[in-house]
C-alpha cells in the first residue's frame, strides 16, 4: 500500500465514486475477516452465499446488502456500534443507482464494474493497439466497431450500446474531469474502420481532444518499431483515494481481468511507462495527425 | 510533408524523436525519484521502491515528515521567488514524479507568464512530466532530459526556452544529496550559477547527517545498497552552506528546512536544510 495511508494523509478530493466506496468497503471488510482469522469459506457460509462471493465483495467488484454487511460484521467480532453503521452508510453509498442501471440488459455483468471504475477514476491511462479507446471514439466509429462483434444484433441494440459509450464521454467535459492519458499505437490510426469518411471525422476529433486540458493523447509511430505494448490494449485507472490500489482493465472476447495486486499491476505499470517514454512527444500528436489528415 | 515528418522535432522538443530508441532504465532497483513518490504517498513506484522506502522507514521514520516539508518548503519558496523576489524564469533539476503544487503550478499561480524548463534523467519521469506539467498558455513549461552533472547540456536546451539575459532561479531540491563528492557537486552549481545573470537564485534543499548522525548513517548505507547506480550522500550543514560560496544569502539563510519562512515549527527535527541564495 502507498505509504500514506495512515501517516496523516487525508483523503483530499471529490467524493469517492459509487465503485472506489465499495472497494474501500470491501478492503475493510477483508482486513476484519483476516484480523479474526476467518476464511473465506467461513464467511460466505454465514451470509448463504458462495465463497466467490466473498472475494467478489472484497474486492469492491458488487453491491452490498446492508444485511450482509452486518452479519460479516458481527461474525468477525466487530461490535462497535459506530464502525458498523459507518459501513452501513458506505454500503448504501456504494448501492446508488449509476446511469448505466437502465442498461443492465445490454452491458455484459463483466463490463459493468469497469463503468464504475472509470466514472471514479482519478487518472485514467490506456494503451490503445487496434481501436481508439471508447472515450475518445465519435459516434459512427463507435457504431462501426460496435457492428464488428454483434454483426447479427438488433439495430436497437447497436443503438443503446453506442449510446452508452456516447455517455461515458461526458466524463471529459465534467466540472472536475479525470486526466485521460490515451497511448494509441499507429497501427489504431491507420486501419480504416467504418469509411474512410468515418475514419477522418475520428482523427478530427482525436486533434480536438488532444487539445482538452485535462487530455493526453501519445502516438507511438511504426517506426518505433517492436515495443512493450505487444501483450494488447489495456487500462489503468487510478484513484485519489490513497488506499485504492490501481486497477489494470484488460478485455477479452467473452470477459475481462481486473488486476490490482500490486505484483500484477506493476507489470503494465511498467509497460505503460515504457509506451509513454517510446512514443512521440504529446506536442507532436496533433502534427501527426494533421498529417495523416492531409494525406488522405 | 508528410505525417512523420510532422512529428519529428519543432522547436520545443530536447530530443525531437525519440521514438524507436528504447527507454532505459532497471524497474528492478530503487530510484530516488520514485522511492520519494511512495515516501509522498504516490502510486508511480513499484516493489524495488517500496522496499526500500519502507527500510528507510523503519530505520528513520523522519523520512516521512522530511519529504513533505520538502513539498512545502518547494512552495513557499517558489512563491518567494514569484512573488518578493519577481522571478518568471525557473530551472527546476531535478523535477521527479509530479505530484500537487509542482513548480510551475505555485510559479503561474502568481504569474501566469513564468518559464519553467523541467530537467530530469529518468525517462519515465520526464514522459509523466511533458503528459501531465503543462503550462498556462501565457507561460511556457519545457523538458529536458539530462544528468545533473551535464551542465553544458542543461543550459543549452533550456537556453530555448529560458532568456539568460534575465533572471533564473535555479532549483536543486534535494538533488545534490544524490553527487557524491567525486562527481563534484561544487562544479555543478557554480557552472549554472556562472550561466545566469546577476540577480539571479540558488534556491536549494539536502538532507544533512548533522542530525541523528547514526541513524542517518545507516540509512544511507542500507538506501545506496538498493539504490543500483545513484548515490546518496547526506552532508553537513557546512559542507551545504558551501553550495552558496559567493552567493548572497536570503533572510533566514540556510536554516533546518521546515524553518524556511514557515509559519509553524515541527515539534521533532527533520534532518535537512534548505536555504535561498541571491547572486549579486
Amino acid at each position: 500500500m502507498s505509504a500514506g495511508h495512515d501517516r496523516e494523509f487525508p483523503a483530499e478530493g471529490p467524493k469517492a465514486g459509487s465503485a472506489v466506496v465499495r472497494m474501500m468497503l470491501g478492503a475493510q471488510l477483508r482486513r476484519f475477516r483476516e484480523a479474526a482469522e476467518i476464511t473465506p469459506e467461513a464467511a460466505a457460509w454465514r451470509i448463504r452465499a458462495h465463497r466467490s462471493k466473498i472475494s467478489r465483495l472484497e474486492n469492491g467488484r458488487i453491491g452490498f446488502k446492508g444485511r450482509d454487511v452486518s452479519d460479516l460484521l458481527e461474525f468477525y467480532g466487530v461490535t462497535d456500534p459506530q464502525i458498523a453503521a459507518g459501513m452501513l452508510e458506505l454500503a448504501g453509498q456504494a448501492n446508488a443507482q449509476a446511469w448505466w442501471a437502465k442498461y443492465g440488459d445490454i452491458l455484459p455483468s463483466w463490463f459493468e464494474p469497469y463503468l464504475g471504475l472509470e466514472a471514479s477514476a482519478q487518472r485514467i491511462r490506456t494503451f490503445d493497439l487496434q481501436f481508439v479507446h471508447g472515450l475518445l471514439q465519435t459516434e459512427a466509429y463507435a457504431r462501426a466497431v460496435t457492428m464488428i462483434g454483434l454483426r447479427r444484433a438488433a439495430a436497437s441494440e447497436i443503438d443503446r450500446r453506442v449510446s452508452v459509450r456516447m455517455r461515458r464521454q461526458k466524463l471529459l467535459t465534467a466540472a472536475d474531469p479525470p486526466r485521460v492519458w490515451s497511448i494509441l499505437d499507429e497501427a489504431a490510426l491507420r486501419r480504416p474502420v467504418g469509411s474512410p469518411a468515418v475514419m477522418r471525422e475520428q482523427l478530427r476529433r482525436l486533434t480536438e481532444v488532444a487539445a482538452l486540458p485535462d487530455v493526453t493523447l501519445q502516438i507511438v509511430p511504426f517506426h518505433a518499431g517492436a515495443h512493450d505494448g505487444a501483450g494488447g490494449s489495456f487500462t489503468v485507472l487510478r484513484f485519489a483515494e490513497p488506499d485504492v490500489p490501481d486497477v489494470v482493465y484488460i478485455e477479452q472476447l467473452a470477459g475481462a481481468q481486473y488486476l490490482e495486486k500490486p505484483a500484477d499491476a506493476d507489470r503494465y505499470l511498467d509497460v505503460i511507462n515504457r509506451l509513454s517514454a517510446t512514443a512521440l512527444n504529446p506536442d507532436h500528436t496533433i502534427g501527426f495527425l494533421t498529417g495523416m489528415i492531409n494525406d488522405m | 510533408m508528410t505525417s512523420q515528418d510532422a512529428a519529428a522535432g519543432g522547436p520545443h522538443s530536447d530530443t525531437p524523436d525519440r521514438a524507436g530508441e528504447p527507454p532505459s532504465f532497471d524497474t528492478s532497483v530503487a530510484h530516488p525519484a520514485r522511492v520519494y513518490d511512495y515516501l509522498l504517498g504516490g502510486k508511480d513506484n513499484y516493489e524495488a521502491d517500496r522496499e526500500a522506502a519502507e527500510e528507510i522507514i523503519a530505520i528513520g521514520p523522519s523520512v516521512l515528515p522530511t519529504v513533505r516539508a520538502n513539498r512545502a518548503f518547494l512552495r513557499r519558496a517558489v512563491q518567494y521567488l514569484a512573488g518578493e523576489a519577481g522571478i518568471r524564469q525557473f530551472l527546476d533539476i531535478g523535477t521527479g514524479l509530479p505530484t500537487a503544487d509542482n513548480t510551475h503550478e505555485v510559479a503561474q499561480a502568481i504569474a501566469p507568464e513564468s518559464r519553467i524548463v523541467y530537467v530530469d534523467n529518468d525517462p519515465i519521469v520526464l514522459a509523466h512530466a511533458r503528459a501531465l506539467l503543462t503550462s498556462t498558455p501565457e507561460g511556457a513549461t519545457h523538458y529536458v532530459e539530462a544528468n545533473a552533472q551535464d551542465t553544458a547540456s542543461i543550459l543549452r536546451k533550456a537556453a530555448e526556452t529560458l532568456d539568460f539575459s534575465q533572471p533564473v532561479a535555479v532549483m536543486l531540491l534535494m538533488v545534490l544529496q544524490y553527487i557524491p563528492d567525486s562527481a563534484d557537486p561544487h562544479q555543478i552549481v557554480s557552472a549554472l550559477m556562472d550561466a545566469v545573470p546577476p540577480g539571479s537564485y540558488l534556491t536549494m534543499s539536502d538532507t544533512t547527517r548533522d542530525i541523528d548522525t547514526e541513524q542517518m548513517t545507516t540509512a544511507a548505507a542500507r538506501y545506496n545498497a538498493r539504490l543500483g547506480p545513484n548515490r546518496f550522500t547526506p552532508r553537513t550543514r557546512e559542507e551545504i552552506a558551501g553550495f552558496f560560496d559567493g552567493l548572497d544569502l536570503v533572510d533566514p539563510g540556510l536554516v533546518p528546512l521546515p524553518q524556511w519562512r514557515a509559519l509553524a515549527n515541527p515539534a521533532k527535527p527533520i534532518p535537512a536544510y534548505a536555504g535561498i541564495g541571491r547572486k549579486p
